[in-house]
Order: structure tokens, then C-alpha cells, then sequence
């Protein structure tokens, strides 16, 4: 599988470079949509990041260590600040628990709060589920191309249980890894906004260390996720993905 | 002598006048009783949007009740408490309100908090009237909840189990607490019953790390469908980041309610008294009709048109005060069986919550006066514009031809 992945990309590159019209049109977008968007997880991946809430009433900063394996298993803790150390996230398939350590209770959260901030952040409990099926839920089409990019829209499919009528994705040709991505609502109007930085060579994989979710409605808010340590393929278990481990017991 | 007349004619023909009589009384009556159930209803519907949840008039920031923004906060200080000293004000409840998650072990539902002190509460809303299990909150409980029947089904919990609240507080962190479960309310609105959660105020403020900080004032009053004009009152002179809504404001649906009901209860008395009036208008004919010939020997006689249209409209006039004073007093009686006792309706009618208040499954009168004066004055103008057609025939009969008829 992985090697598959790689093996695609590669070709990918290579028709890049030969920079024939008639092959690019055999790009497989849908293909290219999936590397995007694990670009974070990949087969499996440990990492440290920090994150930067900012809305217009307060600023915080986090800390996490995060843990993934395929495209289900997602646990992330909070490091730092002190009063909320131990907190936690579990997703596995379509559930998300949250554990916390001040009461001591997992909570799981109930459909009717997907659409609900994660960690008080402008991520939500659905982006955590639902953006690993992306490149499944919508058909793609190439709406512009450059030398740098490619400018891909993706739409629903008809019966796709997803929450964006619409999402752009702006890719950079040469490093493959996206530098914008915008999402529509069903009225077709932009209400979020990711933009990508700080694009580095992490463990043999070059990907955008920064993150900047945008939500539209309110422009003094903001969400800043930075990388700080990223390593992939890593050696993890399914069983590492339980609700004891959410815990934090091992 | 018009009047003794008029009287004679009235008891002339017992069975004729006893049975109009009856007509009138009946009718008047159940109009009374029927005008009493409904306004019980309306009254329910505003007390159960008032007195379980709103209160009769709403402190708070401006704009909070628009958007309940968490940031919309302000704390209690002397300019409120001053407004709040007037004697019409029977209580009032200092709130802070958030939303989040409730969990029990597996179960976890969004709900609505409101942080309270609970015996200012129990002077504004009468939940604690609604407790089906355990108790309502105490003064002195640090972590005491109160919530609705459907959401402790929801998360099966019953008073003793322990809950676990989480939401964003004002700093963006996670607030989270362990809430001990007290009482369960059953109000019959699902809306509340579903989602809404009384805490201790000082908890709730801690949570949402707002210390000192409340959302709103409710506020219960003597009059309530005098609110708008108390609210109006109280603006003068208030702190200008503040609003006063009353519940007409909160809760324009229900105002709607409340005029539709002046109107409806016209077209419903409109339309009985039509029915009413043509059987009236019917007998009062007859009558004239029977005693054309007398009529005549009296305007032989010397009787001028005007006096037998008096005396004719004296007849109507008599029955129909009769009529009114009976029905009157058969409704009062009547409307105060169904205050008191009522009949209850549970078995087969589930509440219905309707423009933010809740219908209750039971047939219970209210006696207001407008209730009573209005069929009895219509009645009484029903009896004489349908004594005034005949009236106005026997007037201008020419005695010759009058004599002469069979």
C-alpha cells in the first residue's frame, strides 16, 4: 500500500515533469486529494503540536501529542497549559470520546455535537472524522493549472453524507503538498479557509509544518496548528487506540 | 303603564316566553363557560412560558436574548437592585445560562445549563412544582442539578447519579465539573423537559470561569399582561448596556396568542348570538303577529305609534335582562365548577406546546370579568334589535286594517 502511494507520487512527479498537457490530464486527482490529506497521518505517525486558538474574547495556547494509524485511529492529548493537561481525544472509525482527567470520565460525543469545536479550537469533531474520507465522499475535477499549481474543486457525490457543498484545493505542483484549501457551504459561499506554510522535509516526506484555519464568519478568529516533531511510520498498534489509553494509562 | 303592559304581555303566553327564556339562558351560559375554559388555556399557556422558564420581564445585556452570547455577561450592581425594589415585582432570579454536553457513563445529550440560586428561583418559575422524583435544589448544595424528565431518560440517571457537564468557558478553555443529580422536573414542555438543567449559580460560574458574572435577571410581577407597561417604566434611568424585554418580547408568538384570543372570542360570540338573536327575532315576531288585532283596538283607542314601539321594545328589554341575569348566574356557577374542580384530560390528550407555551390536557376556567360582561351586553343588544323589527311593524299598522285582520 505504501509502497503504492510512493510509487504513484513518483509517477506523479515524473509526469510533472515531462510537463506533457496529455498526460497530466491522466493525473489521478482523486488519488492526489488522499496524499493531501493525509499528509499528517500517513500509514501511521507520532507528532508534537502546538496549537494557537485565537478568537475575539480570548487567545490560548496548547500543546499536544498526537498519535494516528490509518485513516480511523486518532488519539491526541493536551501538554501543556497545566489546567488542561491530560485532556484528550480519541477517534476510532466514527466515534469521538473525549477524556477528562479533572473528573476523571470519558465522554463520548453524541452525533448532534459533531459539528461542535474540538478543544475550543475552529476544528471541529466532524473534520476529525470526516476529512480522512474526503477524497471517497467527492468527485474532483481540474480547474486550473499552472506552472506552480493546480487549482482542484471537489463536489459531493450525490448521497455522500458530508457537510461542505463544496471544497478547492490549491496544490503545489512541485513539492505535491497544498498551499490553500477553501470550503463552501451548500449556498455555495466561502466559510472556511486552510492555508498552508512553513513547508518542510519531515521523515523522507515534504509537508507544510504550519496550518491556519480561517473561519470567514468572524475575521479576528483564527486557529494556528505548527508541527513540531513529525514521524511516520511509525510502530503502532490498534489496541494502542482503546479508551484505557485514553486515559492515559499504559 | 307601559311597563305594567309590557309585563302582562310578557306572562300572557307562559310557554312561549319560558321558552326563549331557556334559549337565552342556555346560550349565555355556556358561552360564560365556554369563554372561561378558554381563557384557562391561554392562562396556562402564558404561565407555563412564564412561570417555568422566562419570568414576566428579562434583564439583560443588550442583545443577549438574540444570540445568548456567553460574553454578554454582566454583574449584579445598585441601579438593578433599585429597579427591582417596586412592589409590583413579586421576585426575581439572578442567571447564568451556557451550553454543552451532559454525560452519564455512556449517554451524553446537548443541554441548555442555567445557574441559579434557588430560592430566588422558586419566587420566579414554579419548577419545583413540577418534580416528579428527588428534590429541588438547596441553598447550600455546592453541586446540586435539577433537570427535565426526557433528558434523564436520555442519559438514564435518576437523583443520586452522578453527571458530567463540559463546555467552552470564557477563557476557551475546557470547562468541565461533576453535577450530583438532585430532582427531575416533568413540565410537559418537551423543549424543557429534553434539554434544560438547573445547577447552583456559584458552580456555574466557576465552570465558565465568570466569577461574579450573570447573564440575566428574571423577573416575576403582580399583572402579567401588565409587563410591557412596567418594563417601559423601568427603562427610564437604567444602565444603557442593560435591556428590559417583558414576555410579550421574548415571546412575540405568544403576544399573538394573546390578541388573537380578543379576537376569536368576538367571532365566537358573534356567531352564537346570530343563532341566538334569529330564534329571539322569531318570538318577539310571533307575538305582534298573534296580537295584531289588539294592537289595533289600542292604537283605536289613542295609543300613538312611538308608545306601542316602547312598549313592544320594553318587552324585549324585560326578557331579555331575565334572560341574561339567569344565564349570567348559570355560567358564573358553572365557569366555578370547572375553576375548582375541572376535568382532566391526561388520559387522552398529551400536552401541546405551542408559540413557547405549553397547552395543558385539561378542561379548568378561569373567571375574568370581560368573560361575563361581554355575552351578557351583547345578548342584551341582540334581544333588542330583534325586538326593534316587530316593534316597528306593530307601530306603523293602520288601525282599520289591523282590526279587521283574522
Amino acid at each position: 500500500m505504501k509502497v503504492t502511494i510512493y510509487f504513484k507520487t513518483l509517477l506523479l512527479t515524473c509526469l510533472l515533469l515531462s510537463g506533457s498537457v496529455v498526460f497530466t490530464l491522466a493525473i489521478d486527482l482523486r488519488e492526489l486529494i488522499r496524499t493531501v490529506e493525509q499528509q499528517y497521518t500517513g500509514q501511521s505517525s507520532i507528532s508534537e503540536v502546538e496549537m494557537t486558538v485565537v478568537t475575539g474574547h480570548w487567545e490560548r495556547h496548547l500543546k499536544m501529542e498526537s498519535w494516528s494509524l490509518g485513516r480511523e485511529r486518532f488519539l491526541v492529548r493536551i501538554l501543556a497549559p497545566v489546567k488542561e493537561k491530560g485532556v484528550a481525544t480519541l477517534k476510532v472509525e466514527n466515534e469521538v470520546w473525549n477524556f477528562l482527567p479533572k473528573v476523571d470520565r470519558v465522554i463520548r460525543i453524541p452525533p448532534s455535537m459533531m459539528g461542535g469545536a474540538w478543544m475550543g479550537s475552529h476544528i471541529t469533531n466532524d473534520d476529525l472524522v470526516k476529512a480522512n474520507h474526503i477524497d471517497q465522499d467527492y468527485d474532483f475535477t481540474l480547474l486550473e493549472e499552472t506552472n506552480e499549481s493546480w487549482r482542484i474543486e471537489g463536489i459531493p457525490k450525490p448521497d455522500a453524507p458530508v457537510i461542505w457543498g463544496k471544497i478547492i484545493y490549491q496544490i503545489r505542483k512541485e513539492q505535491l503538498v497544498p498551499s490553500q484549501i477553501d470550503y463552501f457551504d451548500e449556498e455555495d459561499i466561502l466559510v472556511r479557509q486552510i492555508l498552508f506554510d512553513d513547508v518542510q522535509t519531515v521523515s523522507g516526506r515534504t509537508i507544510p509544518l504550519k496550518m491556519t484555519v480561517l473561519p470567514l464568519e468572524d475575521p479576528k478568529e483564527k486557529t494556528v496548528m505548527h508541527y513540531r516533531k513529525l514521524q511516520f511510520d511509525v510502530d503502532l498498534k490498534e489496541d494502542f487506540f482503546s479508551l484505557g489509553h485514553l486515559k492515559g494509562r499504559r | 303603564m307601559l311597563y305594567q303592559l309590557a309585563l302582562r304581555n310578557i306572562w300572557r303566553n307562559r310557554r312561549r316566553t319560558l321558552l326563549t327564556l331557556s334559549a337565552m339562558i342556555v346560550s349565555s351560559a355556556l358561552l360564560i363557560l365556554a369563554l372561561g375554559i378558554f381563557s384557562g388555556m391561554l392562562r396556562d399557556m402564558l404561565a407555563t412560558a412564564t412561570e417555568q422558564y422566562y419570568g414576566h420581564l428579562v434583564i439583560s445585556a443588550k442583545g443577549y436574548q438574540d444570540d445568548r452570547d456567553m460574553f454578554r455577561n454582566f454583574p449584579m450592581d445598585k441601579a438593578i437592585g433599585n429597579v427591582l425594589k417596586q412592589d409590583e415585582i413579586l421576585g426575581y432570579s439572578q442567571r447564568l445560562r451556557s451550553f454543552g454536553l451532559l454525560s452519564h457513563q455512556q449517554n451524553s445529550s446537548p443541554t441548555e445549563i442555567l445557574g441559579i440560586m434557588p430560592s430566588q428561583e422558586r419566587t420566579v418559575t414554579s419548577l419545583q412544582d413540577s418534580l416528579i422524583e428527588g428534590d429541588y435544589l438547596t441553598s447550600d448544595d455546592p453541586n446540586g442539578a435539577v433537570l427535565g424528565s426526557g433528558l434523564a431518560q436520555r442519559l438514564n440517571v435518576v437523583p443520586g447519579d452522578h453527571l458530567v457537564f463540559v463546555t467552552q468557558a470564557a477563557d476557551g478553555s475546557i470547562g468541565n465539573d461533576l453535577l450530583l443529580v438532585q430532582g427531575i422536573f416533568s413540565t410537559g414542555d418537551v423543549g424543557h423537559d429534553n434539554t434544560l438543567v438547573l445547577v447552583p449559580l456559584a458552580w456555574l460560574q466557576q465552570v465558565l470561569v465568570l466569577p461574579g458574572q450573570i447573564h440575566e435577571i428574571a423577573v416575576k410581577t403582580d399583572q402579567p399582561l401588565n409587563a410591557a407597561a412596567f418594563a417601559e417604566q423601568y427603562r427610564v434611568n437604567f444602565p444603557a448596556a442593560l435591556e428590559i424585554l417583558d414576555w410579550g418580547e421574548m415571546l412575540p408568538e405568544m403576544r399573538e396568542v394573546v390578541a388573537s384570543y380578543d379576537v376569536s372570542r368576538m367571532i365566537i360570540v358573534i356567531i352564537l348570538y346570530i343563532a341566538t338573536g334569529l330564534g329571539i327575532l322569531n318570538t318577539f315576531f310571533m307575538a305582534v303577529m298573534e296580537r295584531t288585532r289588539e294592537l289595533g283596538v289600542l292604537k283605536a283607542l289613542g295609543m300613538r305609534p312611538g308608545q306601542i314601539r316602547t312598549m313592544i321594545l320594553l318587552e324585549t328589554f324585560i326578557m331579555g335582562s331575565l334572560g341574561v341575569l339567569c344565564g349570567a348566574v348559570v355560567g358564573v356557577v358553572m365557569s366555578f365548577y370547572m375553576a375548582l374542580v375541572g376535568v382532566d384530560l391526561s388520559g387522552t390528550l398529551t400536552p401541546i406546546t405551542y408559540a413557547g407555551g405549553t397547552i395543558l390536557p385539561r378542561l379548568h376556567a378561569v373567571i375574568e370579568p370581560g368573560n361575563i360582561l361581554i355575552p351578557s351586553v351583547c345578548l342584551l343588544l341582540v334581544c333588542l334589535l330583534a325586538g326593534f323589527l316587530p316593534a316597528n311593524r306593530a307601530a306603523k299598522m293602520q288601525p282599520v286594517v289591523a282590526i279587521r285582520e283574522e
